[in-house]
């Protein structure tokens, strides 16, 4: 297929599950501010996700005081002017490339993408408080899922759907990563504070915002011990939005494209393989956030693999 | 040779498509407009709005430039109640539409070959080569089976006495087909009712018989033909209609930079490497489509594909140099340019047009500049245009200098109203100046797709029917029988 259009599948795809993956964080976290009774700033319980979404420097362009509160960050991250990956952005971007791929997608996708962009445009945009914030972004993830469905019973088999594939589950491994990540050390270096109220909070929130809270329940049994939820969230081949889940889907997506004559994805990909083979001993050992951000880094180096060996 | 006009009609009013008087509709409208009446306003205003949202859910939209970098992406504007033309009048539209497009094409293979044509002094060489679409770079090359303009759009209006007249050739990149379909299959699903009163002839085989057309002109047989559609991108305004063809035709839709000229053969860039280009059905103006040798400064064409195409590794369609045919200074020897091919009379007229350069057409149009649109041949847009009936004294003095000054710049035309039609606008029927845009695809044969765009124009009393300012469209039904 053309090179550019295998480009636009792979991004219509990560700009979707961007999308999604931000709604969901945004949810919890406005969901968790609601009780908040412990003493936390409002600037505390925000700058996470700002981190998580790689947007402090483009947050601090739009609000040049640097103050943090709950409606300006749901203004940024619902449409920020200069916050490009703003669900806004990441929704038009979205609509942008499925419009360039209009003739290798289904018409029922098309239709929804449409769907989805006249349903959001104008209200992200909009004035928001929490409340309304909060429905907004349950609405959206609820669209995203429907989509998924469409799109899995809908799409032809062929390159375009493995190109799309693995943006999708691209993406998620990196959103994984991150959020992981930053939750990681905000909650870690709290010791003194295991087994206590907020330490159950602030972790169910973490697996709430990944989907995986009821699982993690049913697979460990002895409260929320950092390791297991790390061990969980990255080594869970069966949990969907695991990081060794997303990476063996990206594999599947590769496998079906086709690797001959692509020596630089076999190679990149093959690190990123290397990483989720290890086991959780291994991991601690090296330190969680060193693993992670390696991770990142190999991830990022894949990307730049795709591009030279596919969409140029 | 040219013929000037010299008896212009008296002004009178536009006809009306659909009703013979105040009263009555005219035969081939009664059923419908029976149907109106019992349908009901608050069932239409349900239906109007239906048929909006169904061209929002399915994206059918054009995009307007200028008001942001992006352009503004609008939903099509589409007029419920549709407009029909009698199975007599087709039979006319069509043979007048096949009759002027193979002498097009006769004479774009005579301009580009041994201009017989100039020789002849049937038209005169400034003409020519003074157009700004005459492409010397191409002269001597013949395109496949010697066809210029695999696709026209022509564009017809009718007078005040119902006679239908050529307005417009389009050869170059007419758009619009889509919207033709698509109007059809919303119509179907928001009016099913009215199509059982009516026996109307089907349009959507458009992309089949293009796909037909195109793969006939593959160097390498039609069996292996590998057809991309040139789009200049996303923000062009025809760019829903890019993709609807693509998707219809079930070919690549592409742009330059997805496709690189090696060795006079055009490629396309794919994820498992270079892959042969045969045929390009081009959506990008001549201007753009080749940076080595029309404008060296777009990036909207591939480097390369003109010297592919004379060598014949690649069909491009329509030809490059079509649109000399279609300049505006050329469209008064159309009439002419018929007789001299085809030893025929047009059978579709041309809108009356007086030469500056012929003294009686001058002084006729000097003494009657009240009823008469006199316009630059050069310019285009609306620009270096005198409209009779608003203009001042002052001004017309001022072109009648300016015509004595350059007779050979000038054309002028009685102003004609367009036809009118009822639209349902606001809840209200009311009638609408309107045009029609058909489609003639010349393939293996010349061949006219029964029905085509009509394009009306949305505000009251207004002539001006383009989408791009507030011009909306409707079903146009081409009964059998």
């Amino acid at each position: 297929m053309l090179s550019r259009l295998a480009d636009s599948m792979y991004w219509m795809s990560r700009y979707l599950e961007r999308a999604g993956e931000t709604a969901r964080l945004m949810e919890i976290n406005l969901l968790y501010l609601v009780e908040a009774e412990e003493d936390m700033s409002e600037e505390d319980k925000w700058r996470p996700i700002l981190r998580i979404t790689s947007s402090e420097d483009r947050y601090r362009e739009q609000y040049e005081d640097g103050g943090i509160s709950t409606p300006r960050v749901v203004q940024f991250i619902s449409a920020g002017r200069t916050n490009g990956s703003s669900i806004r952005t990441c929704l038009r971007l979205f609509r942008e490339n499925a419009r360039v791929a209009r003739d290798r997608i289904s018409k029922e996708m098309w239709e929804a993408v449409n769907e989805i962009w006249m349903m959001f445009d104008d209200r992200l945009k909009g004035q928001l408080n929490a409340e309304r914030a909060c429905a907004l972004f349950v609405a959206l993830r609820n669209q995203v899922a429907r989509f998924n469905g469409l799109t899995a019973s809908t799409m032809m088999r062929g390159e375009a759907y493995s190109f799309y594939q693995l943006g999708g589950t691209f993406e998620r491994a990196d959103m994984t990563a991150r959020t992981l990540d930053v939750k990681y050390h905000i909650i870690l270096p709290d010791l003194s504070m295991v087994g206590s109220a907020l330490d159950y909070y602030q972790w169910a929130a973490l697996l709430k915002s990944l989907s995986g809270f009821e699982a993690f329940r049913r697979n460990y049994h002895s409260g929320f011990m950092p390791a297991d939820v790390a061990e969980f969230v990255v080594l869970n081949a069966a949990f969907p939005r695991s990081i060794v889940f997303s990476v063996a889907h990206m594999g599947v997506a590769l496998k079906n494209i086709g690797l001959k004559d692509k020596e630089a994805t076999r190679a990149a990909f093959a690190e990123i393989s290397e990483m989720v083979g290890l086991t959780s001993q291994q991991i601690f050992d090296a330190g969680v956030h060193e693993y992670l951000e390696k991770l990142l880094t190999r991830l990022s180096l894949f990307h730049v693999a795709l591009v030279e060996d596919f969409f140029q | 040779m040219y013929n000037p006009v010299t008896q212009a009609s008296k002004p009178r009013a536009p006809y009306h498509e659909f009703y013979a008087d105040d009263f009555t509709p005219r035969d081939h409208y009664r059923l419908l407009w029976d149907h109106i009446k019992a349908t009901g306003n608050s069932a239409l205003e349900a239906k109007a709005h239906e048929s909006q949202l169904a061209l929002q859910a399915e994206g059918v939209t054009f995009t307007v430039y200028g008001e942001s970098e992006e352009g503004i992406e609008r939903i099509w504007p589409f007029d419920l109640i549709p407009r029909i033309i009698t199975a007599a009048e087709w039979v006319k539209i069509e043979s007048g539409l096949k009759q002027r497009v193979r002498a097009l094409n006769h004479f774009l293979g005579d301009l580009y070959g041994e201009q017989r044509i100039i020789k002849d002094g049937v038209i005169p060489p400034e003409l020519i080569y003074q157009g700004r679409d005459f492409r010397r770079e191409i002269v001597g090359i013949v395109p496949p089976r010697g066809i210029y303009t695999h696709i026209s759009g022509i564009d017809i209006i009718r007078d005040e006495k119902g006679e239908f007249l050529i307005l417009e050739d389009n050869l170059r990149t007419p758009s619009g087909v889509s919207y033709m379909i698509e109007n059809r299959v919303i119509e179907r699903r928001i009016m099913p009712e009215f199509f059982d009163k009516y026996k109307v002839r089907r349009v959507a085989h458009y992309p089949s018989l293009l796909l037909a057309a195109l793969r006939s002109l593959s160097p390498r047989g039609k069996d292996n033909a590998e057809i991309v559609l040139l789009t200049p991108g996303i923000y062009n305004s025809a760019y829903f209609e890019h993709t609807f063809l693509a998707k219809e035709m079930g070919i690549e839709l592409a742009e330059g930079r997805d496709m690189v000229t090696i060795n006079d053969i055009v490629y396309l860039k794919t994820t498992t490497g270079l892959q042969r280009v045969d045929v390009i059905y081009r959506r990008v103006d001549d201007d753009f489509l080749d940076p080595l040798v029309f404008r060296s400064d777009s990036s909207l064409g591939i480097a390369g594909v003109i010297n592919a195409w004379r060598a014949g590794n690649v069909a491009i369609v329509n030809a490059p140099g079509s649109g000399i045919a279609d300049d505006k200074a050329v469209y008064p020897y159309v009439p002419d340019i018929i007789r001299y091919y085809l030893g025929q009379e047009p059978i579709l007229n041309n809108v009356p047009t007086y030469q500056m350069t012929n003294v009686q057409d001058r002084e006729y149009v000097f003494d009657n500049m009240e009823r008469m649109v006199i316009k630059a041949v050069s310019e285009s847009g609306g620009y270096g245009m005198l409209m009779g009936p608003s203009s001042t004294a002052a001004l017309r003095k001022e072109f009648v200098d300016l015509v004595m000054e350059n007779p050979r710049n000038y054309i002028a035309q009685p102003v004609v109203y367009l036809s009118r039609h009822t639209c349902y606008i606001d809840g209200e029927l009311e009638a609408r100046h309107l045009d029609l845009r058909p489609f003639t695809i010349y393939g293996e044969d010349i061949e006219v797709v029964p029905g085509g765009l009509t394009r009306v124009a949305l505000r009251k009393g207004s002539l001006v029917v383009n989408s791009s300012q507030g011009g909306g469209s409707k079903d146009t039904w081409v009964l059998a029988e």
